[in-house]
Formats: C-alpha cells, sequence, structure tokens
C-alpha cells in the first residue's frame, strides 16, 4: 500500500484519521495531504480542534475514520 | 460565536421566555381542573389560541396544539378525515421528511409533484397529477394536496394560494407546512384557501417542543385518544408555559416582520454582493425573488459542503450544508436533486439563514472568512 506523506512538512505515514479529517475538511478528493501539525497551521486552528472534530465524526459513524 | 443558521432554529425571544416563567414556576395548575387554581392557566390557554388564530386569519377553535411541525405534518396526513377507505396524497418533491416519511403508507398512494429548476411547483403540473384517470388517482375526495409554503433548504416561497385552488377545484384538501414560513412571512389562511397548516414555534423564536395545527372543523381524526384536551383531538395535559411561548413569540414576529424583512434583506445583498466581488463560483439555489428572507442556500463549484461548513464551525460560525459524504456514500438532499443543481456544484451545497438578531458586521465577518475558506 502507497505510504503517504505530508506535502508541507514530508512526515511519513500518515495515520488514517489524520488522512480522514483532510479529506473530510479539504474534500474526498484530494491528492495531497497534510499532517495534524501542518493541517492545524494551514487552516489556523489548533490540533486540539482537528482532534475532537475527529471524535465528533467517529461517534457519528463516519468511515473515513479508525 | 456567530449563529447563521435560523432555518435550523431560533433563539428564544426574551419576552416570549419572561410570559413563561410564571406558568413554569408559579401557575403550575393543570388547566383541566375545575379548581380557581387552574383559571389562569386555562385562560393563558384561551388567550393564547386566540392570539395564534389572529396571526394566521383563523378562528380559535381551529388552532390546535401539538410537539411541533412533525407532529402537525403527521397528523395533518395520516388522519385527515375522508369518506373513502383508501387515501391518496400529493406532494411537492422537495417537502420535509416528515411529510415524505409519513406518507411511506401501504395504505396511501402517494403521488409527487415535481419543481422547476428554482423549486417551485408549477400550477399545471399539480393539474396533471389532479386530472389522471381515476383508476390511478381513485375517488378526488379522498385526495389531500400537501405542499409546503416555503422550502427549508432553499427558501423557495410556494403559490399556495394557487396550488390551493387547483386543489379545491378537484374536490381535494389543501395542507401546507408553513414551518418556516408562519411569523416570517404574512400568511391568511382563509384568503390563501388552506384547510390545514402546520407550524413549529422555534422557528420562530418561541420554545421548542411545542407547535401547531391549524385545521377547518371536521377535517380531521383524533391524533391519539386519551382525555378531553383540545377537544378531544389530541389528548393530554396542555404544555401551558411553551404554549404561552410560542403566542408571544409570534405575535411579536407578525408585529415585527415588515421591518425584520428590510433588515434581512440587506443582510442577504451584503453577503452575496462579497461573494461577487470575490469571484467565487457559486449558484444561488432557489427562487431569486419569492423567497424567505435571510434565506440562502448556495452551491460552490468544486467544493465540499460538509467541508465548508465545519471549517466555519472551526472558526465560530454556525451554518448548514446540503450535502454529507464519507468514503463510501456521497448523500446530496433530495432538494438539491429535484432543482438539478449540476453535480460539479451540487456537493458544494451550503444553507446560510440569518435571523432577525444577526448584524451587518456579523455578515461581513462571515462572507470574509468564507471567502478565505473557499479558496483553500
Amino acid at each position: 500500500m502507497k505510504k503517504i506523506e505530508c506535502i508541507a512538512c514530508g512526515e511519513k505515514n500518515l495515520s488514517k484519521n489524520t488522512i480522514g479529517i483532510n479529506k473530510k475538511l479539504l474534500g474526498t478528493d484530494i491528492k495531497n495531504f497534510y499532517c495534524m501539525d501542518c493541517l492545524a497551521d494551514y487552516l489556523e486552528i489548533t490540533v486540539d480542534d482537528l482532534l475532537e472534530k475527529i471524535e465528533e465524526f467517529k461517534e457519528e459513524g463516519c468511515t473515513l475514520f479508525s | 460565536m456567530i449563529y447563521a443558521d435560523n432555518a435550523a432554529t431560533t433563539k428564544l425571544d426574551m419576552d416570549a421566555f419572561e410570559a413563561m416563567k410564571p406558568f413554569l414556576l408559579e401557575e403550575y395548575a393543570n388547566p383541566s381542573q375545575p379548581y380557581s387554581f387552574s383559571r389562569k392557566a386555562k385562560k393563558a390557554l384561551k388567550d393564547a389560541r386566540k392570539t395564534i388564530a389572529e396571526c394566521i386569519h383563523a378562528e380559535p377553535e381551529e388552532i390546535f396544539f401539538t410537539s411541533g411541525g412533525t407532529e402537525s405534518n403527521n397528523w395533518a396526513i395520516k388522519n385527515y378525515t375522508v369518506s373513502s377507505d383508501i387515501h391518496h396524497v400529493i406532494t411537492s418533491a422537495i417537502e420535509h421528511h416528515s411529510v415524505l416519511n409519513a406518507c411511506k403508507n401501504p395504505y396511501f398512494g402517494h403521488f409527487m409533484i415535481p419543481v422547476d429548476n428554482y423549486g417551485t411547483v408549477k400550477a399545471e403540473e399539480l393539474i396533471k397529477i389532479l386530472e389522471r384517470p381515476r383508476e390511478a388517482v381513485a375517488s378526488c375526495e379522498s385526495t389531500l394536496v400537501s405542499v409546503m409554503m416555503a422550502n427549508n433548504e432553499i427558501g423557495t416561497i410556494q403559490p399556495v394560494r394557487e396550488l390551493a385552488e387547483i386543489a379545491h377545484a378537484h374536490g381535494a384538501w389543501f395542507h401546507t407546512d408553513a414551518v418556516q414560513a408562519v411569523g416570517h412571512i404574512p400568511i391568511d389562511v382563509k384568503a390563501m384557501g388552506i384547510d390545514m397548516l402546520s407550524a413549529s414555534a422555534h422557528k420562530f423564536n418561541g420554545p421548542k417542543g411545542i407547535g401547531f395545527l391549524y385545521s377547518k372543523n371536521g377535517l380531521l381524526q383524533p391524533f391519539h385518544n386519551g382525555g378531553s384536551q383540545e377537544s378531544g383531538m389530541r389528548a393530554g395535559t396542555e404544555n401551558v408555559p411553551a404554549i404561552v411561548g410560542m403566542a408571544v413569540a409570534l405575535k411579536k414576529n407578525i408585529a415585527q416582520m415588515k421591518q425584520n424583512t428590510v433588515h434581512l434583506s440587506k443582510l442577504t445583498e451584503i453577503f452575496l454582493s462579497v461573494l461577487h466581488q470575490a469571484d467565487i463560483d457559486f449558484i444561488l439555489n432557489g427562487q431569486p425573488t419569492d423567497r424567505l428572507p435571510g434565506n440562502i442556500n448556495i452551491s460552490i463549484k468544486g467544493k465540499s459542503g460538509e467541508g465548508l461548513m465545519h471549517l466555519l464551525d472551526l472558526k465560530g460560525i454556525c451554518i448548514s450544508t446540503g450535502s454529507a459524504c464519507d468514503s463510501v456514500n456521497q448523500q446530496i438532499s433530495h432538494v438539491i436533486k429535484a432543482i438539478h443543481v449540476p453535480d460539479n456544484y451540487a456537493e458544494g451545497t451550503i444553507r446560510i439563514t440569518f435571523g432577525k438578531e444577526n448584524t451587518e458586521q456579523e455578515v461581513l465577518k462571515i462572507a470574509n472568512i468564507f471567502i478565505k475558506i473557499a479558496n483553500i
């Protein structure tokens, strides 16, 4: 399986949740992904904001998250 | 936090809250009891019913208190009185799910009227269905036409008066889900020829969990059985504080309707002009002129509406979306599908619904953050 890395800092092996939050917020058909830190920077929010969102999506049963 | 999702719910009006308080704390008597402690509660119910009836030009005995819009819609559709045992319900394709799902009944024939690209029900489309051979539609006497007064997603206001007239000319009854319209646009049930009308208090700055169904005498079967409340049509002790709050909120909204409409129209204009100036590629969904004040439903090319909604949420702005997706499913709302929004725009659908408390500064803030996010 192809390893996905952060387009900004190059961090390797992004987790399913990280890829999921990228898709959920930026669109399911995106080709490039950010790690959690870089996504938070890019969106001018905090990593905690993203983690809270991930938990909400999981509770809703969204299949993008593990 | 900026709240711009007033089609979902509205903030409770402070006067409504103050009017409710005595009936929560001091005047808590059951209005059905014969002792003098119940007098104030009984009178409050009577006064609220009269106020609400006046607000839509109905008679007090034609107002039945319910738990809200969903119950009112279910009651109207499932329990309208007919001489035949075969029920036929004709709805538009863009009704709320509380109407569409109420029609999923093995004993009902359900016919859907298509809408045009603005979400408007055309008279000729209703006539086509009403004039189908009797084998298909059976007796007109058992037919109910249910078309919402204004759509909850795209804000399109339907030509209810014309549709009701057509329904009556074909021997059918006319119900309208006016949940988004009551307290926001003028309603005269008599002049508009409406037989039944559903409303929900929390959409017009009243409390949640209360609404009403207007019904001309003799059209309805009881909603459920029990005591003699609501003329025996809806048994169960009345929610007096909520009913009082609903009446105060509705009366106040109607008194302020003109100024609210002017204010909301200005906010809408500001928001859309900022988006146009920023060259955002979007479609404004719904009827451009005959629409609810403050309703903005737009589809942005190549974007995810759900993503935009969550990004705005992360910036402290509450709006709604017309699509949702995960790795498996792409769900575009039935309304957006019915008005044929092009595929490359449909997924990027969001709904912003301003309320009377939103300010121009808030609208500009939303617009500017939105532009930034839409360009990500």
